[in-house]
């Protein structure tokens, strides 16, 4: 039977709704009472250290590894639920292709296993998707890394998916490469309606694309915020080069709470009002060769999030 | 971007369906069912001809067989083996097949395919349904090209075509049945060693050789003990299919065939559910 969730219901619910979910291998955890939660519609950023326990927690979602206890919800049903698995798609690690056959085969058994009505359509919609409409009769072994990775979301693109689970799909990418994945994401977000969960080490690409974060380490959830939140929260600065920069610091430092010297500049924290600092430093006779206005990206966040927790 | 979700709970024949297709799409156009299927249209051929091979003194050729159809069937049941002619026969395509569904299941994993299908396939079973039959179907076309080969092989090299047809009809039909539970028995090998590729073949050839009932026969002929309990092994139930196959044979190998691959099936199916997939 066909259960449709209408749209009021589906601005209020998660895709993903995980509660004290833990795994253990050989008595250590990977995944830690872990809690967590990606709403409908989202591009969720899962960022963590090697080992954190990023891939275990899409490994348990995608129904791989077996939890040792806790609760996953997909879209407010339970994970293994046939309806909604088979509306999820994964790419874990890699693209999970037969490598002596051709990437149109490939395609082609996912849609014979997920039962889609007009396959060829279907691989040549996804094709299209990830820019790859004239390499379907290559091998796979054939292609290139890029490619791998973009058929390997190819794969997970086809029969409509709800959610797309994704386990470092920028990984190895070149600028190029990395630039057409987040295109492809931002497009299958919008144009698709698709719930995106992305686990990645750079961090600056995801920021270009992330709607929520989730950070985990050691296996527990340490927080998770959306993209506006993270704004807020974002360090806004001033950098700025002047001929003496130790006279320019002092008379900095005596109006604005936060003076640092750093990278070569020094920075003013929580000022973004350059006219005001040149202003300040032009009265006390310093002259600004130059300045610019910063703000703290995901991954000086992340890195002063994980040195406070190191502390602790 | 909010839009309507709709989720659609797929019935157990649409997911059986979906999974089959996969694995016949998989085995039809990969070189490996068809190399398989050669290999056992050769070994039949190749033992015939060994068979009436002179001796390395010259001596003239003291033929194993009497008729064609040996090379198919025993002539009756042979649980212990005494001679090679005793044990070449169609039993071996459930080792080559063996063979087969280790690499076929092992590429599974080796590709990573393993993971779309149990990402979309919440139920484990399906996966041990769907490869149980795959390969038996296999099989049962191995059975079928040994078939050919040993026809041609033992006509080319003058065996009597004499037999009992109905009989051989049965032993026939009875060992191409006995291949889904063979082929579920393997599966049921290969979820266990599913980590360990090198370690599923060598198993699956060590057990589908029969070896251990082989043992067993030899041990329960030595007390005197009637053989016919034998036959609720696969193994057993193999052999049983012979040359003075009747009805009842054939209702033998399909119970005996089904039962173990239900048996399989459902503890492969639980130990799928209840451990890691890979």
């Amino acid at each position: 039977m066909e259960k449709t969730i209408n749209r009021k219901s589906v601005e209020k619910m998660n895709a993903i709704e995980i509660k004290n979910l833990s795994k253990s291998f050989r008595g250590m955890y990977a995944v830690d009472h872990l809690n967590m939660t990606v709403p409908v519609g989202a591009i969720y950023g899962f960022i963590g250290e090697n080992g954190s326990g990023k891939s275990t927690t899409e490994k348990l979602i995608c129904g791989h590894l077996v939890p040792d206890q806790g609760e996953i919800k997909l879209f407010g049903k339970d994970y293994t639920d046939p309806g909604v698995r088979v509306r999820v798609g994964a790419l874990i690690e890699n693209a999970g292709c037969f490598p002596n056959s051709s990437v149109y085969q490939n395609l082609r058994m996912q849609t014979i296993n997920l039962g889609l009505q007009n396959p060829n359509e279907e691989i040549d919609r996804v094709l299209k998707i990830v820019r790859m409409e004239d390499s379907a009769n290559i091998k796979f072994k054939s292609c290139s890394l890029g490619m791998k990775q973009r058929i390997g979301i190819a794969m997970a693109l086809l029969g409509d998916p709800a959610l797309l689970i994704l386990d470092e799909p920028i990984n190895g990418l070149d600028t190029d490469g990395m630039s057409i994945m987040r295109e492809i994401l931002v497009d299958i977000t919008k144009n698709y309606g698709c719930t995106v969960l992305i686990s990645s080490h750079i961090l600056g690409e995801l920021e270009k694309i992330a709607t929520h974060y989730g950070i985990i380490r050691q296996g527990k959830m340490i927080m998770e915020l959306s993209a506006e939140e993270m704004d807020s929260r974002a360090q806004v600065f001033v950098s700025l080069k002047t001929k003496d920069m130790h006279g320019a610091k002092a008379v900095l430092a005596a109006k604005f709470a936060d003076v640092r010297e750093e990278d070569g500049y020094i920075r003013v924290y929580d000022v973004d009002d350059t006219a005001a600092i040149v202003h300040h430093l032009m009265k006390n006779g310093h002259v600004v060769s130059e300045i610019k206005k910063n703000k703290i990206g995901l991954e000086e966040y992340y890195i002063e999030l994980m040195s406070a927790k190191e502390e602790k | 971007m909010a839009k309507e979700l709709k989720f659609r709970n797929p019935s157990f024949s649409e997911r059986i369906k979906g999974m089959l297709g996969v694995d016949f799409y998989r085995l039809f156009h990969t070189p490996m069912f068809y190399i398989f299927l050669v290999i056992a249209a050769i070994i039949p051929a190749m033992v015939s001809a060994m068979t009436m091979m002179p001796g390395p003194d010259g001596s003239a050729a003291t033929p194993l067989y009497s008729s064609v159809w040996q090379i198919i069937a025993a002539t009756e049941p042979l649980y212990v083996i005494r001679s090679i002619a005793d044990y070449a026969n169609m039993n071996m395509v459930f080792i080559f097949g063996g063979i087969m569904v280790s690499i076929f299941i092992g590429h599974d994993y080796k590709s990573g395919y393993v993971k779309q299908l149990f990402t979309t396939h919440a139920k484990k079973q399906d996966y041990m349904i769907s490869k149980s039959i795959t390969c038996a179907f296999a099989m049962a076309c191995m059975c079928i090209t040994y078939l050919v080969g040993g026809t041609i092989g033992g006509l080319l090299v003058g065996y009597s075509l004499e037999v009992n047809v109905g009989s051989l009809i049965f032993a026939i039909f009875g060992k191409i049945i006995m291949s889904l539970g063979w082929a579920s028995f393997y599966t049921f090998l290969n979820i266990i060693f599913r980590r360990y590729f090198g370690i599923s073949i060598a198993s699956s050839f060590f057990f589908g050789t029969g070896i251990l009932i082989i043992g067993l026969a030899a041990i329960v002929e030595n007390l005197s003990i009637p053989t016919w309990f034998l036959n609720i092994f696969l193994y057993g139930s193999s052999v049983n299919a012979c040359l003075v196959s009747n009805v009842g044979t054939l209702i033998i190998c399909a119970v005996v065939s089904v039962a173990w691959a239900f048996f399989y099936n459902v503890l492969g199916t639980r130990i799928l559910s209840k451990s890691d997939v890979y």
